[in-house]
């Protein structure tokens, strides 16, 4: 950094921590490390400052809060309910909402909170999944990200159980219909977790326990783990002048970035806090307590459960059976679990199909362009339409009443919808990428388009193309040839490969094919090569070249 | 057309369009689409107040007889209105859901064409075709209108002894009671907040919160629609008392949460305005603060 000494006061401090713990040089190593400067970049921070007001607001709650269903009688401040039997833990809901200085601000922090950090979560992943970020080297941190998004997940159920109003207690009945439907293990698992019939009086400390101890304490340990993974990995970067495999570009850690990232998490703050101070989330006074005979229409879980409460309301039961008597709900079975459960293994896996069909064992530190990555751009798309249309579906009675939609059709929409979506999405999706690509080719050869119309001599009109700058050829030229792998290889001899006979050998090369075969060749091309830019300046008639077929 | 052409190669030229487009489509289709009002019935002008069956069975025979029959025997398209009663009257024409437009669709909440006195000359004169259950009179109905009185007076002072007399009623519910009733019994249609929700094969349970006491407690009575009957042995008078005042009492609790209760809808509306405002304004803050010149411009 600068060359002028730190003052000596400052300087001493320096020398005594120094003396003591060396840490001028790993300090200065790190207070300079660089960061990318890119908004795509800051999403993952969000998850990290919603994460950690999600930790400060928990700690306020938890001083308040029973994690009891002893049943009492309510005497508070909020008088519509007084003289009404609830649990202890609702009860003292109340009391943080009503009594406590601040404890309505607070639940509504948390609340919004934790909407925001699986949100952010999400658009980190998708960001992380549609550039290549989690190419090698960074697989681990890739599924180390994805069981924090999962377990985010339950921890988010878990919270929302807690206050035991009704809501929440209809939360916990579905959760417990979607283990009763495991086979064999089922019942014994609910009465093991609920210990006894629904409800029960443990369910609610359990959950507190796994949802203020376990589950944060692990979040914890993987975000950190995260983090130390990706200090020592660094980021990837976009294709940029400068930027290569070796070389990160970007502003560094201090003062630069520290002041952005410090700003940024305050800014995340604000809007936490603005939505809370002026946006009514969870109710909880205004639904009342739970009791095992209520039930209201209208109630959806948390947004990012959306997607397991869809699954749940469109699939047929055309496939439940009995087995001596014995009933195994499908319908409830596969939606409930086999969509989170696919869900974690898509995630946690992919990193390791790539590899396994592209034989990619490169370190990749430069990002990819979605669209020089069709066919996973175009299966991200496919299954974030799969996602979409799922979360949807959990809202349908929703949808139904405000736009006046028959609600079976909704189910019969959402139904061939998550059939069709996706298979549409991915050629959609493909041909844009490729539509893209052949853009990207034609701007390198030609230059941009100007917007200029030019009459030449001849009578012909031409639109003026310019040469693009400097930057933008380097980002264009950073598409890698991608290998084609030939399904037919055969070696010098004449021999196939030995892998290639196998069964898993083939349907690799099959998928491998796949995957690569639609790419648009930019091999050869050189950058403002192409016609376009010298007509303006050709005099009419010296060139006898046909008319461009751009 | 310089100005146009001059900006259309501008980075947010794109977006502008778009906007352009989606007001278009929004405006027009404002335009276009059909509006309850425009298929409004045609009212009936009463001008018999003297005998009030000759003009009940008068607006029976203009505005009912066409689908219900001469006698109210039913006919294809409109039910027997035998044995329905006075209260089935009183609910199905105050809410403004008869004169139905549409025999065979679900009708909606709507101001009613007739004035009380009218209602009830009608609902005496059906009542006459057989048994069925009477207007509780002694739940509050619809609180007076202005339009009704001659002066501001006989206004204010019919409104005070109809304040009076709904505060009376719903106070004397009791909440706890109430509030077991209602998500047992009718939350699992109209919600937890009364604000209604969808049904099976295209109907839907009504939002319950322009309804008076008196419509609450005659829907019970009657089953209209695809609503089950809670007549008086399923659910006593008091209970019904119990559950309008937990209806009525939840419906007028502040929203403390926020000057933003989005409608109670609940987690759909927050999981909403979670992305489109709480991600987007962040995201948008680290658009903001990662810039840099464009490289063309």
């Amino acid at each position: 950094m600068s060359d002028t000494p730190a003052p000596k006061s400052l300087r001493a401090v320096g020398n005594f921590i120094d003396d003591r713990f060396h840490l001028a040089k790993t300090g200065e190593k790190n207070l300079r490390k660089v960061f990318p400067n890119h908004w795509s970049f800051m999403l993952g921070e969000i998850a990290l400052y919603s994460f950690i007001i999600l930790l400060l607001t928990g700690v306020f709650l938890t001083l308040w809060f029973k994690p009891s269903m002893t049943e009492i009688v309510y005497d508070g401040s909020y008088e519509r309910l007084n003289g009404v039997l609830m649990s202890e833990a609702y009860a003292s809901t109340l009391h943080i909402t009503f009594d406590v200085r601040g404890g309505l601000l607070m639940r509504q922090i948390h609340h919004w909170a934790a909407l925001i950090f699986v949100a952010s979560m999400t658009i980190h992943m998708l960001r992380v999944f549609f550039t290549g970020a989690f190419r090698k080297p960074r697989e681990i941190n890739w599924t180390i990200g994805a069981i924090i998004l999962l377990l985010s997940f339950v921890e988010g159920l878990f919270g929302y159980s807690l206050p035991d109003d009704l809501p929440s207690g209809m939360g916990v009945r579905i959760l417990q219909g979607v283990i009763l439907s495991i086979p064999v293990i089922g019942t014994y698992v609910m009465m093991f977790l609920f210990g006894g019939e629904f409800p029960g009086e443990d369910i609610i400390p359990r959950l507190y326990m796994l949802h203020i101890l376990l589950i944060p304490g692990i979040l914890l340990a993987l975000i950190v783990a995260h983090f130390m993974i990706l200090w020592h990995q660094k980021h990837t970067q976009y294709p940029g002048t400068g930027r290569t495999e070796k070389k990160v570009v970007g502003t560094p850690m201090y003062p630069a970035f520290a002041v952005k990232a410090g700003g940024f998490f305050f800014f995340t703050f604000a809007v936490i806090v603005g939505l809370s101070a002026f946006v009514q989330i969870n109710p909880i006074h205004l639904f009342g307590p739970f009791t095992p005979t209520s039930i209201t229409s209208g109630l959806q879980p948390d947004w990012y459960m959306g997607f397991m409460e869809g699954a749940l309301r469109i699939f047929p039961n055309w496939f439940d059976f009995n087995i001596a008597g014995y009933a195994v709900p499908v319908a409830v079975l596969v939606p409930g679990l086999g969509s989170l459960g696919l869900l974690a293994v898509a995630l946690i896996a992919w990193p390791w199909i790539e590899q396994w069909i592209t034989r990619d064992r490169e370190h990749h530190n430069v990002a990819d362009r979605p669209r020089n990555a069709p066919t996973r751009t175009a299966l991200g798309v496919a299954a974030s339409v799969v996602y979409g249309l799922l979360w949807l579906a959990g809202s349908n009675d929703i949808i139904s009443e405000t736009f006046s939609i028959n609600l079976y059709l909704t189910t019969w929409i959402f139904r061939v919808g998550v059939i069709v979506g996706p298979v549409v999405a991915f050629i959609v999706t493909k041909r844009i990428c490729l539509g893209l690509q052949r853009r990207d080719r034609e701007t390198l050869e030609h230059g941009y388009e100007s917007g200029t119309i030019e009459q030449l001599p001849s009578g012909e009109f031409i639109e003026v193309h310019k040469t693009s700058s400097p930057e933008t050829v380097h980002v264009l030229r950073s598409k890698r040839p991608v290998p084609r792998i030939d399904v037919e290889a055969t070696d010098e001899e004449g021999v196939e490969s030995p892998e290639a006979r196998s069964v898993m050998g083939r349907l690799r090369n099959r998928l491998a094919h796949w995957y690569t075969k639609d790419n648009i060749s930019f091999e050869g091309v050189e950058p403002h090569s192409g016609h376009h830019l010298h007509h303006g300046h050709a005099t009419a008639g010296a060139e006898q070249e046909p008319a461009n077929t751009h | 057309m310089k100005w146009i052409t001059a900006r259309r190669r501008h980075p947010l030229a794109g977006y502008v369009v778009v906007i352009l487009a989606l007001a278009f489509v929004g405006v027009g289709y404002a335009f276009v689409a059909p509006s309850a009002d425009r298929a409004q019935a045609q009212t009936v002008a009463a001008d018999a107040p003297d005998v009030d069956l000759r003009e009940g069975r008068q607006i029976f025979t203009e505005s009912c007889a066409s689908c219900h029959g001469p006698q109210g025997a039913g006919t294809e398209t409109g039910p027997d209105l035998t044995n329905v009663g006075a209260a089935s009257v009183d609910f199905q024409v105050s809410t403004g859901r008869m004169p139905s437009m549409n025999p065979d669709a679900q009708m909606p909440r709507r101001p009613t064409p007739f004035t009380q006195e009218e209602i009830d000359n009608l609902a005496a004169y059906v009542a006459t075709f057989g048994e069925g259950p009477a207007v509780p009179t002694n739940v509050p109905a619809t609180a007076p209108q202005r339009s009704d009185f001659e002066s501001e007076e006989e206004y204010e002072a019919a409104r005070e002894t109809y304040d009076a007399a709904y505060e009376e009623y719903i106070a004397g519910g009791d909440t706890e009671a109430g509030m077991k009733l209602y998500l047992a019994n009718c939350a699992h249609c109209h919600s937890w907040s009364g604000a209604g929700g969808a049904l099976t094969d295209g109907r839907w349970a009504p939002e319950l919160h322009e309804a008076s006491p008196r419509q609450l407690y005659e829907a019970m009575l009657t089953g209209p629609g695809a609503m089950p009957l809670f007549n008086d042995t399923t659910l006593t008078p008091d209970e019904k008392q119990d559950l309008i005042g937990y209806v009525k009492d939840l419906q007028a609790e502040p929203n403390a949460g926020g000057v933003f209760a989005l409608d109670r809808i609940g987690q759909v509306a927050e999981g909403f305005v979670g992305w489109t405002v709480g991600i987007t304004l962040i995201v948008a803050c680290a658009i903001w603060i990662t810039a840099k010149q464009r490289a063309h411009d």
